[in-house]
């Protein structure tokens, strides 16, 4: 079955590569081939492999999610690396080399692609496959559905990212790939939110613990947004290239309802799913109040879906429009307060553990900056605030504080929870490694925030600064020069936090690597797969 | 009574379908109306569509992500007003699939760039802009002049932005790739076609110097050349007294 | 004729939206605060503390 599917991707692959000869497509068509063969060699390789007895099935399957973590903290370091080299760009323009492959334009959307979907999607779906099979008490109800969603979606990431190379784009922040890949997308999570239901359909729990309703509202959600915003007419089958079904404000209102929302129920959703589980389970405290956290998360499904519009304040968006996501934006900080202080108040009475245990400190800070770039984030959603920060470095420092503060810090504290469950060891393989990891991630954090803070707020400044006789005092190139050393702040804050996501995968290389602790080990733990793990 | 809320999570289905209402809710009731806009908005019988030219260079324009870079959005606010021009109206960019309003300012915004600069200022800033601003920071394009421009797809490109409602008609699909070398060459025969058909104020010259050739370069700075000027509402509402706040 | 349609869009927008958002605030709260969910959410926030070994047969 699986090496039918590899057979059909391949096909796919070649056909695109074939209908596609004279278009950019064609290289999309090989990559697909090339994907496809490479899971089907795998494939192979485990076929003749003793048949899965019964055994296994008194176990959770965490393959999948063992390979999942790996893949996310891979595509950790590269994402990162194409940012900080993208910070890099705007300090220094010519560190670069004379080829279209490496311009700033098409390396921007391989860091956020890289970041948000390679890094935070796999992380993402790896926690979710754990979570969801440990609070249900039952195992996944097949092993052929989670690898395909898996590395199908990696796929697509990697569709997605090779295309950006070489300029294929929608042009629309955060759904860049084109049409072949968002179809792609569609067929594995609907398979995802088959198998989330099927193994919710298995549980032996008669409640759902709330987790998995973010982790729920994560994947349809983003279904919803995906399909309604990638709505477009391909230029021909043998064409990259599409149209949006949509234009002008309608498609702005779109795009950024999509754009929000994809903030919302990816990196928000998602990874407070991450958090209902991993931080009790991890301060070994249930959570504060588990009622406050069912308020809070119809709070978030239903506050943010209205909010998009915020990011469209002044512009040739209706007005009524605008006001409403104002309103709805402001309205948002009771959920997510709820949440962050939730979370906190869990701490209450953990406190030693958080001071002595890095782990748990990196979910505490990912909490902390939640509350805080949620609350900046209603700020900024206020109109005459907007008018200000909006097209600055205000609004990258606004996301970053979520993205690498609350997205980055709440998944490397789950990874390193998680880790030493998975490969059965009793703790990770240094916690020194694990220490240093943290100072680095929250002391780049800080750095990069604090310089989009101020660049931001200075850029706004200057555009609006008149002098006495009335006219505009900067010329727009004046702003850019104030830039310059808060891009070199920048892109060391980035640096740093690279380098702390390289630090980790070290930590977790060495945590698989060392003989398991016999004490842990439970017996038969591997059972046979007819799905070999592949070997990434 | 609620065992309700308990049966719901019971059956997972219906949980999900839960989720998807109220999820749902809000895109709805903020876009559907938005689709109906068109008749309360500005309308603009005038309205040029983009020529085959100005769409492989807006094409490229996105290709390259110049949108993470450029907005094309004007707010209606006195310092932007002052700084770029009369503030973006909705009906400008109606025929923009997508439309490129963009949310960040690197650089400036250039939603009324279009006879700003001359050609040459623009071939020259592309190729390395620190030749021409030397704080910029924006990258080099120099592989625009080097490439020839691919103009054989164009008639598809053109009958698939009908598809999605841009009003091209036949003619224009059919003659698309010549109308495009034809743009960039004043000289060329079909050049006077292409002012017949997408109308008298389009520019028709070698834009990127060379009239022998048909580059990158070409397109993109056709493109950039016709920003803010397919539609004059903007500029009948200047004239009419409308004061921006 | 599309006028109206359009401001029947926004009207309904604007007056059941707001009633959407009460209603379902009540409800979740309520729904949420209920004392008979009570002890049902206790064991479920206690649950995740527990066992790892495999699932439930």
């Amino acid at each position: 079955m699986a090496l039918v599917i590899c057979a059909l991707v391949a096909i796919t692959g070649l056909a695109m590569a074939v209908a596609g000869h004279q278009d950019p497509l064609a290289a999309q068509g090989y990559v697909v081939l090339l994907f496809a063969l490479a899971v089907g060699l795998v494939v192979i390789n485990g076929y003749f492999a003793p048949a899965p007895d019964e055994e296994r099935l008194r176990h959770y399957y965490d393959d999948p999610i063992k390979v999942g973590i790996i893949l996310s903290m891979i595509w950790a370091v590269f994402g990162m690396f194409i940012g900080d080299w993208v910070a890099w760009l705007l300090a220094y323009p010519e560190l670069t080399f004379d080829a279209a492959w490496a311009s700033f334009g098409r390396l921007r959307p391989v860091h956020t692609t890289g970041v948000i979907f390679g890094f935070g999607g796999n992380a993402l779906i790896a926690t979710s496959y754990h979570v969801m099979q440990r609070t249900c008490r039952a195992r996944m109800p097949g092993q052929l559905s989670a690898w395909f969603v898996l590395l199908g979606y990696n796929l697509f990431c990697l569709v997605a990212v090779s295309g950006y190379f070489i300029g294929i784009t929608q042009s629309k922040e955060y759904a860049e790939p084109e049409w072949y890949a968002d179809i792609w997308l569609v067929i594995v999570w609907v398979t995802y939110l088959v198998l989330y239901m099927r193994t919710l359909a298995r549980r032996q729990e008669p409640h759902i613990y709330v987790a998995n309703w973010y982790f729920l509202a994560f994947i349809l959600v983003v279904a919803m947004l995906h399909i309604v915003n990638n709505l477009a007419v391909p230029v021909s089958l043998g064409s990259a290239k599409s149209y949006s079904a949509f234009s002008g404000v309608q498609d702005a209102m779109t795009q950024w309802w999509y754009g929000h929302n994809a903030v919302a129920f990816f990196l928000t959703a998602g990874f407070l799913g991450m958090m209902y589980y991993y931080l009790p389970k991890r301060a070994g405290r249930p959570i504060f109040s588990y009622r406050l956290s069912i308020i809070s998360f119809w709070g978030i499904t239903f506050f943010y879906m209205w909010a998009g519009s915020h990011h469209l304040h002044y512009t040739a968006l209706p007005y009524w429009v605008q006001t409403l996501g104002m309103g709805f934006s402001i309205m948002l900080l009771v959920p997510s307060w709820a949440s962050a202080g939730n979370a906190l108040l869990t701490l209450n009475g953990a406190w030693h553990k958080v001071r002595d245990d890095a782990t748990l400190r990196f979910m505490m800070v990912a909490a902390v900056f939640y509350g805080l770039s949620t609350f900046e984030g209603s700020f900024l959603a206020i109109r005459p605030v907007n008018a200000l920060s909006h097209y600055t470095d205000w609004t990258i420092g606004h996301v970053h504080a979520g993205a690498l503060g609350w997205v980055a810090l709440i998944t490397f504290g789950s990874i390193y929870a998680l880790v030493p469950i998975l490969w059965k060891r009793e703790r990770m393989y240094s916690p020194v490694l694990v220490e240093v990891h943290f100072w680095l991630a929250l002391a780049g954090s800080l750095i990069y925030v604090f310089a989009m803070w101020n660049s931001g707020i200075i850029q706004g400044l200057m555009w609006r600064t008149y002098n006495d006789s009335g006219t505009l005092a900067y010329s727009f190139v004046d702003s850019v020069v104030a830039m310059h050393p808060y891009y070199i702040a920048r892109a060391f804050g980035g640096l740093l936090f690279l380098l702390g996501a390289i630090v980790g995968c070290y930590n977790i290389w060495k945590t698989i690597r060392q003989p398991s602790d016999e004490a842990v080990v439970l017996a038969g733990d591997h059972p046979a797969d007819a799905v070999a793990e592949p070997a990434e | 009574m609620f065992g309700t809320h308990y049966r719901l999570e019971r059956r997972s289905i219906r949980f999900v379908l839960a989720i998807v209402f109220v999820a749902s809710i809000g895109g709805l009731f903020e876009i559907a109306p938005l689709f109906t806009i068109d008749e309360t908005v500005e309308v603009d019988p005038d309205m040029r569509v983009y020529t085959p030219l100005e769409i492989a260079g807006r094409n490229i324009y996105i290709r390259e992500g110049c949108y993470a870079c450029h907005t094309q959005m004007i707010r209606t606010l006195r310092d932007e007003v002052e700084r770029y021009g009369h503030y973006s109206l909705a009906v400008e960019s109606q025929y923009d699939h997508p439309m490129l309003w963009g949310s960040k300012r690197t650089g400036p915004d250039i939603a009324r760039l279009g006879g700003k600069y001359s050609d040459d200022w623009h071939v020259a800033h592309l190729d390395n802009p620190r030749d021409v601003v030397p704080e910029s920071v924006m990258p080099a394009y120099r592989w625009l002049l080097r490439n020839e421009l691919r103009t054989d797809d164009l008639g598809g490109q053109l009958l698939a932005l009908r598809r999605v409602g841009v009003p091209y008609s036949d003619e224009m699909i059919a003659n698309a790739p010549a109308d495009a070398r034809a743009q960039a060459n004043a000289d060329d025969p079909g050049a006077e076609d292409v002012a017949a058909r997408y109308g008298e104020a389009t520019n028709i010259r070698a834009f990127d110097g060379d009239a022998g050739r048909l580059t990158e370069m070409d397109a993109l700075v056709a493109y950039l050349q016709i920003l803010g000027r397919l539609s004059d509402a903007a500029g009948k509402q200047a004239a009419a007294g409308e004061v921006a706040q | 004729m599309i006028d109206l349609s359009h401001d029947l869009l926004v009207g309904i927008s604007k007056s059941f939206g707001l009633f959407y958002l009460i209603a379902l605030s009540i409800g979740a709260t309520v729904y949420a605060c209920w004392p008979s969910n009570g002890k049902k959410f206790d064991r479920a926030a206690k649950s995740v503390l527990k066992d790892e070994d495999g699932p439930w047969q």
